[in-house]
């Protein structure tokens, strides 16, 4: 555990009282790969994610930035550590709860939109509630479809996956993460697969449901543009996580 | 259409279901390809079925048909040794046994046994008989015939002679007339109208006008004349020598003969027990229509899971992102049986309408006529049974579902991290 960072929260102690809760938390997070070979990849996070943050992950390919998103999604599990989502320890939980955890507080957006190709743009969007809860009322509808609406999809609900643009299946993808109205949204890459005017919109997408929602965001990105216009940037570097600041990424790039 | 998806599933299916519909009918050529297997394993049963059983009741019918279902008759006392004779000190003895000497068998009081069998349930008819054998000859050369003397009425119902006369007529007999085979009358060189002299094994003889010719087309008949004609050829006075039964369920013949043997002190034989062989190959029909069935099932099970196998590998990343929105285990392995019971119900329904119209188009084709008076037949004698077709349906539907099961387990099981990446 000698190896395990901590990094602290940028808030001061003084604004402690007004200071949103945690919504994810690891501690000591340690995750290998077992196989012919055994991969350690995390070797000891300790993060916090609290509401309405907006954070950024970047980090060489192959670092780990992935499988420690998975991990705080409860796609995956830690080989040691704890997680816990919204108070909750992943590790106690069996299968079915933690697909009910992700269904209830997570959302997931990944480098490719990953639609149902055999339903439409709205049938997508209102899929994690149709998981959840067999069917949708129309208020739920009325809701996504005015988020819909809201990115500029209004229509083209009808649509499926292959009639629209790269950049409206994303847009898609993101109301799709919101639909169940989680905690917290994680973003894999959700522009690595866009070109750059589409990418930047999304980004802008996420940005103002972020605001205007609280929902928290952890983005994982190869764009340091982004990076920068993010609240808190986390760089993964041989299995452990730094928090810098954005004037140290900045100073980074013209390193790199 | 969404209001009758609301109304048909249940809110807790309404998600799985969806999913596997929408797999169902984007799947193109993989969901005709599974359709069409269960389809063709359902027709094959359909086809087997209905060709084999239609055969089986086909031969049955001509067997039966032609012959009484049950025929009562007085015992024939069977040589005892002299051991088991009642009064006989135990001891040393040695007894030599002899069949009997075949004699005369009296059913006197024939009227009431006739009454008793009539109440018996599942018996259609009852006819009082004479037979035996005799000889029969237009001047010389006398040929050796079965002669059956009985009510042309009752008679008609048990052996059918009527339905095959190729000439004259049987009912409403007179006491000096005959009918004869088509066979016999060849042999004779007789036509109907001529006069035959029949003599009886008691050696009464008496002369006969030919009042009709029949065929049955297998091989040599007996030859027809009244109760009355007959009981005084064979020397029976009043009496009758056996009583010929017609049922109306003839698979029930044996528990109607037990019956009547322990209402009557007489010999009742059933046709089953009379052509054990002919029941044993009909079994053995039965058990390789099922075996051919069974097979047929199997093989489009196997392809259907292997259609599906593949199915779930195309759709690993699909299974992937409903598992990272909260699909459990359950709902994605439901998804996959619900798709293979879609591909059960149109499978099955679509290969019990081809099947049955195959076996249609099968019942018209019509036999060659082949010898004089023959009805015409279907050349294929299928039958379409309701009952075996539900049941061909039935063990599609399961045999698919246990498919599906397979694949859908192993969707279920699938971990969206490596799925996705």
């Amino acid at each position: 555990m000698s190896e395990t960072n901590t990094i602290s929260t940028t808030d001061s102690p003084a604004n402690t009282t007004r200071m949103p809760p945690v919504i994810v938390e690891t501690r000591g997070l340690k995750k290998t790969y077992f196989g012919k070979v055994d991969v350690p990849v995390l070797f000891g996070i300790d993060i916090k994610i609290r509401a309405e943050e907006f954070v950024a992950v970047i980090g060489q390919s192959g670092s780990g930035k992935s499988t420690l998103l998975n991990i705080l999604g409860a796609l995956d599990t830690p080989t040691d550590g704890t997680v816990l989502i919204n108070g909750v320890d992943i590790s106690t939980l069996e299968d079915d709860q933690l697909a009910a955890l992700r269904s209830d507080e997570v959302g997931f957006i990944f480098q490719f939109h990953y639609l149902l190709d055999e339903f439409t743009c709205l049938e997508n969007t209102l899929m994690p509630l149709t998981i959840r809860n067999g069917d949708v009322t129309g208020k739920e509808r009325e809701r996504i479809i005015g988020i819909l609406e809201r990115v500029g999809l209004g229509d083209q609900v009808n649509k499926r996956p292959e009639e629209m643009s790269g950049g409206q299946n994303q847009r898609c993808a993101i109301v799709r993460a919101l639909a169940n109205v989680p905690k917290i949204v994680l973003a894999d890459e959700p522009t690595g697969n866009l070109d750059s005017r589409s990418g930047e919109e999304v980004f802008q997408l996420m940005r103002e449901m972020n605001r205007e929602s609280g929902v928290a965001f952890v983005m994982i990105t190869h764009d340091d543009r982004l990076a920068q216009a993010a609240d808190r940037i986390l760089l993964i570097e041989d299995g452990l996580v730094h928090e810098i600041s954005k004037e140290e990424h900045r100073r980074r790039l013209t390193r790199w | 259409m969404n209001a009758l998806f609301k109304a048909i599933v249940p809110r807790r299916l309404r998600f799985e279901t969806q999913v596997a519909l929408r797999h169902l009918s984007f799947g193109g050529g993989q969901t005709l390809l599974t359709v069409s297997a269960v389809a063709a394993g359902v027709i094959i049963v359909i086809f087997i079925t209905s060709l084999i059983f239609g055969l089986q009741d086909r031969l049955t019918e001509l067997l039966t048909d032609a012959i009484p279902h049950v025929t009562i008759t007085v015992e024939e006392p069977e040589p005892k040794g002299l051991s088991s004779v009642p009064g006989v000190a135990e001891g040393p003895a040695s007894s030599r046994i002899e069949q009997q000497a075949p004699q005369l068998k009296f059913i006197d009081n024939w009227p009431q046994v006739v009454q008793t069998v009539r109440d018996v349930p599942n018996v259609r008819a009852v006819a009082p008989v004479v037979n035996g054998q005799a000889f029969v000859s237009k001047g010389a050369n006398p040929v050796g015939v079965s002669v059956v003397g009985a009510d042309p009425e009752l008679q008609d119902v048990i052996t059918p002679v009527t339905k095959d006369l190729i000439a004259g007529r049987y009912l409403g007999l007179a006491s000096d007339e005959i009918v004869i085979d088509a066979e016999l009358a060849k042999d004779l060189n007789v036509s109907t109208g001529e006069r035959i002299l029949v003599t009886s094994g008691t050696g009464a003889a008496d002369s006969f006008t030919i009042a009709g010719i029949y065929s049955r087309g297998q091989g040599r008949g007996s030859a027809y004349v009244t109760l009355r004609t007959g009981q005084s050829l064979f020397g029976y006075g009043t009496s009758v020598n056996g009583i010929y039964v017609k049922l109306i369920d003839i698979y029930d013949a044996d528990s109607v003969a037990d019956r009547i043997m322990a209402l009557l002190p007489y010999e009742a034989k059933s046709w089953t027990r009379e052509f054990p062989q002919f029941l044993s190959s009909l079994q053995v029909q039965t058990a390789s229509a099922y075996l051919i069935s069974g097979f047929s099932l199997v093989a489009s099970g196997f392809a259907i899971a292997a259609v599906l196998i593949v199915s779930v590998l195309q759709k690993s990343k699909q299974i992937g992102i409903l598992k990272s929105m909260g699909a459990r285990r359950r709902q994605i392995q439901l998804v996959f049986i619900l798709e293979g019971l879609g591909v059960a119900l149109v499978g099955s329904t679509v290969g019990a309408i081809l099947g049955t119209g195959v076996v249609i188009l099968l019942s018209q084709f019509q036999q060659p006529i082949t010898r004089v008076g023959q009805t015409p037949e279907q050349l294929f004698p299928v039958r379409i049974l309701p009952m075996y077709i539900g049941l061909a349906m039935l063990a599609a539907i399961i045999s698919t579902v246990v498919a599906a099961v397979l694949p859908a387990r192993r969707a279920a099981k699938m971990n969206p991290v490596d799925v996705m990446r």
